[in-house]
């Protein structure tokens, strides 16, 4: 994990860096591009901070197992308070810091700016820091008021995920590439429109983004002590009022958190969904699959994911209609193939990433309650082909979708999509296999939140596999596929010598993919038995 | 009814349960007592089917669990000492999910049977709400609930007192000494001496992995040479040995 994060760190040193070196190399708009990329990295910083500060303020404030503990102890409500808000201001800025780090190295590296430049980096950045801490506390004290801890955690993951998903999908579809290329806009008036980021001068990064800027253009800096002023004076005065707050009712939203709730579960829409989706199984098949699909959808944590994966699907193809192949010196028709062959490896590596947060966790998301499973007359090996058999319908239709569109998009021939589409057909079989196979290798039965399980040495091992089995298939596949569509455009029969090349790859392309079902899940149900 | 051969299973270090020798009878209620670590709950997880035995047979209604695993584990309902359930079902479906797994039939008697458990274990209000917003003595009552549904002739029972109040405590003593007159073979381990004095009629009691008494309360207090209460017989019978957890691998 830690060689990840390094080469992560590295690898957004290095692309802030040519970024901006680029950005110097531009003239007269490239100090601006530089100053805008400033105010909308710490705007990203800001916003996440915030985020991070609720999502651990309710954890670290109200659910956390220890805190009995704390406010039993004789120690006055506003030092429990303080104790645990600086315990989460440093426990969820601390990454967001190590990450914006490089960025502002690369700055650094780029203008050269003075000692100035370091000192209100360090001092405004930890201004910054507090007050989007103060800003998420306060705010989740407020929501813990206002629901259950519990369902304030549902809420917030849900509005987070939407949010994602919404600004992932908007920040594509305004086609950020064109930015580079005043070449598109009609007028500099338009261009500089475009440029305009959420930026205002009442926003703690504006204060921030002024004063950095001031140092790195090494402009004069009348507005910095100013600018520093406002954030100190700002940072002081939400931490009073959250001390305020807090005494008025974080106690009582604590002790609310704490009470059982009964939960009346959503039903009729659900028992009709289920009853549809089981129906074609024998019983004990269909308890398992009915069991899995009333806890999905009844956990927002998991449900919500859905809305990320299908901004996912909008964009990817989304970015096929906008490919510009007509500028490009390559013969159309051929590039059409030849980025549909291709596009099979990447449906195909968005499937896997797909699956290490869906598949690779369905055995793990039996949790402590697997031993009803392994106390059941029902076999571990049915088990695992019913977790295949429950995930298999909606891979093959998201991987299916993600060829089928694209290719349509693509205007490619009646070949390249069928063998586009049966290729992809057979993969998902090998990817699911793997998915729910490893997942019963390296099984967490002892999460606290099934979205850590895919994180784990398992998942990293299962996206390692899954994506060296998706590249073997296209590479197997390459050499048959360029002879038959360069036989095809050019109107000419395949030669006897290159049939044997095309029926020996096909045959092996055949064989991995029923390798990839059989032996995962063999190895997966052995790993399982031997599981104490 | 139940019979375990010379029983093995060692983790790593440790002999949990060490060559165990054991038989049960048709509809008898056997109690299976030991001090903490002594192997009760690892001999439990063995014969419901949870853990792997390193070595030895478990014999349930004249069939090897090694052999016949599904077989067996149809005819046996396991309440375990926690009990870990499925969050985000409600009690019903959690029932019906329970039925599903053994293959029950969704007719109308089944749906009576499920009623009739609920109601019986006082969670028919419940029945509709998320298993998340149940007390930790609620749970315990679905798991005894669960483990009835499909009529088992074996009921492997580890601590089922936990968790419980005065009167679900009455009510599962009265359960399991009914059963037993139905004879359903109960083995139940318990810390609880006066609730193996009640309802057992036969103990065994365990330490370090093996047995070192077994019979009626009566049998156990003539071995012992103590005429008190059962309490006073267990600390005779393991005196010396209450440090004395499952035994080292290199110790044997």
């Amino acid at each position: 994990m830690v060689v990840v994060g390094l080469a992560f760190w590295a690898l957004l040193f290095g692309l802030s860096f040519r970024v901006l070196k680029y950005f110097q190399s531009v003239e007269v708009i490239g100090d601006l591009l530089a100053h805008h990329l400033l105010g909308m990295i710490l705007m990203v910083f800001f916003s996440l901070l915030i985020f991070s500060h609720i999502i651990t303020a309710l954890s670290n404030l109200y659910l956390s197992s220890d805190l009995e503990l704390c406010h039993a102890s004789p120690a006055p409500i506003e030092q429990v308070f303080l104790s645990r808000a600086i315990y989460t201001v440093m426990d969820s800025s601390w990454m967001v810091i190590v990450f914006g780090l490089p960025v502002m190295m690369a700055y650094a590296l780029v203008f050269k700016p003075g000692f100035g430049f370091y000192f209100s980096l360090l001092h405004m950045g930890l201004g910054v820091t507090l007050i989007a801490g103060a800003f998420g506390i306060l705010l989740t004290m407020v929501l813990v008021r206002l629901f259950p801890a519990q369902r304030t955690r549902d809420v917030i993951m849900l509005l987070g995920v939407c949010g994602l998903g919404g600004l992932y999908m908007m920040f594509r579809l305004l086609r950020p590439e064109r930015l580079v290329d005043p070449d598109a806009f009609f007028s500099i008036a338009q261009y500089m429109a475009a440029l305009q980021g959420p930026d205002s001068p009442y926003l703690p990064t504006h204060w921030m983004t002024e004063t950095l800027w001031a140092h790195l253009s090494r402009s004069s800096g009348k507005e910095i002590l100013f600018h520093s002023g406002l954030l100190w004076s700002t940072a002081g005065a939400l931490t009073a009022i959250n001390v305020w707050v807090a005494e008025a009712i974080y106690f009582s939203g604590f002790s609310k958190s704490q009470e059982a709730k009964r939960r009346r579960a959503g039903k009729r829409l659900l028992d009709f969904f289920v009853a549809m989706i089981k129906r074609p199984f024998k019983p004990e098949l269909g308890a398992i699959i009915d069991k899995d699909l009333r806890a999905f959808f009844r956990d927002n944590t998991q449900w919500s994911q859905l809305l990320l994966l299908g901004a996912l699907v909008v964009v990817y193809v989304y970015n096929f209609s906008v490919l510009p192949l007509d500028k490009s010196p390559i013969r159309i028709e051929f590039l059409q193939n030849e980025i549909a062959f291709f596009n099979v490896g990447l449906a195909g590596f968005v499937l896997s990433a797909v699956s290490v947060r869906f598949i690779f966790p369905a055995v793990s998301s039996e949790g402590a309650a697997f031993w009803i499973i392994r106390s059941s007359p029902v076999p571990l090996k049915r088990f695992l082909w019913t977790k295949f058999a429950l995930y298999l319908l909606p891979m093959l239709v998201l991987g299916e979708m993600l060829i089928l569109l694209t290719n349509h998009l693509l205007e490619v021939t009646p070949f390249m999509m069928a063998l586009s589409s049966a290729t992809m057909f057979l993969s998902v079989f090998g990817i699911v296999a793997l998915g729910v196979g490893m997942g019963a290798m390296y099984p967490n039965f002892n999460h606290q939140n099934i979205a850590q399980v895919a994180t784990g040495f398992g998942g990293l091992m299962f996206m390692i596999l899954s994506a060296a089995f998706v590249a073997l298939i296209v590479v197997l596949e390459a050499g048959p596929v360029y002879l038959l569509v360069m036989a095809e455009l050019r109107g000419v029969a395949v030669a006897g010598w290159q049939w044997v090349l095309i029926v020996l790859s096909f045959s092996a392309v055949l064989f991995i993919m029923a390798a990839a079902v059989y032996k995962p899940m063999t190895m997966g149900l052995k790993a399982l038995s031997e599981h104490e | 009814m139940i019979k375990l051969i010379h029983l093995t299973k060692t983790y790593k270090e440790l002999r949990a349960v060490d060559d165990l020798n054991l038989e049960v009878k048709e509809g008898s209620l056997f109690g299976f007592l030991g001090p903490n670590g002594a192997g009760k709950t690892t001999t439990i997880k063995m014969m419901a089917g949870v853990l792997k035995p390193t070595s030895g047979r478990i014999i349930i209604n004249g069939m090897d669990l090694a052999e016949e695993p599904e077989k067996v584990k149809q005819c046996i309902g396991f309440i375990p000492d926690r009990p870990y359930l499925y969050e985000k079902l409600t009690g019903m479906e959690f029932m019906k999910f329970i039925a599903g797994l053994y293959g029950m039939d969704h007719a109308s008697s089944l749906q009576t049977r499920i009623r009739d458990l609920l109601e019986m274990f006082d969670l028919t209000h419940w029945r509709d709400e998320l298993i998340e917003s149940y007390s930790h003595g609620m749970k315990q009552r679905l798991v005894m609930c669960s483990a009835l549904l499909p009529q088992p002739k074996v009921l492997i029972v580890d601590e089922p007192m936990v968790g419980l109040d005065p009167r679900g405590a009455r009510l599962v003593k009265d359960l399991f000494m009914e059963q037993s007159r139905k004879k359903t073979t109960l083995f139940m381990s318990t810390h609880s001496l006066e609730v193996a004095a009640e309802v057992c009629q036969e103990i065994a009691i365990i330490q370090a992995g093996k047995i070192i008494a077994r019979g009626t309360s009566e049998d156990l207090r003539k071995a012992s040479g103590v005429d008190g209460s059962l309490e006073s017989v267990f600390l005779k019978l393991t005196e010396g040995k209450r440090i004395a957890h499952a035994t080292p691998l290199s110790a044997s």
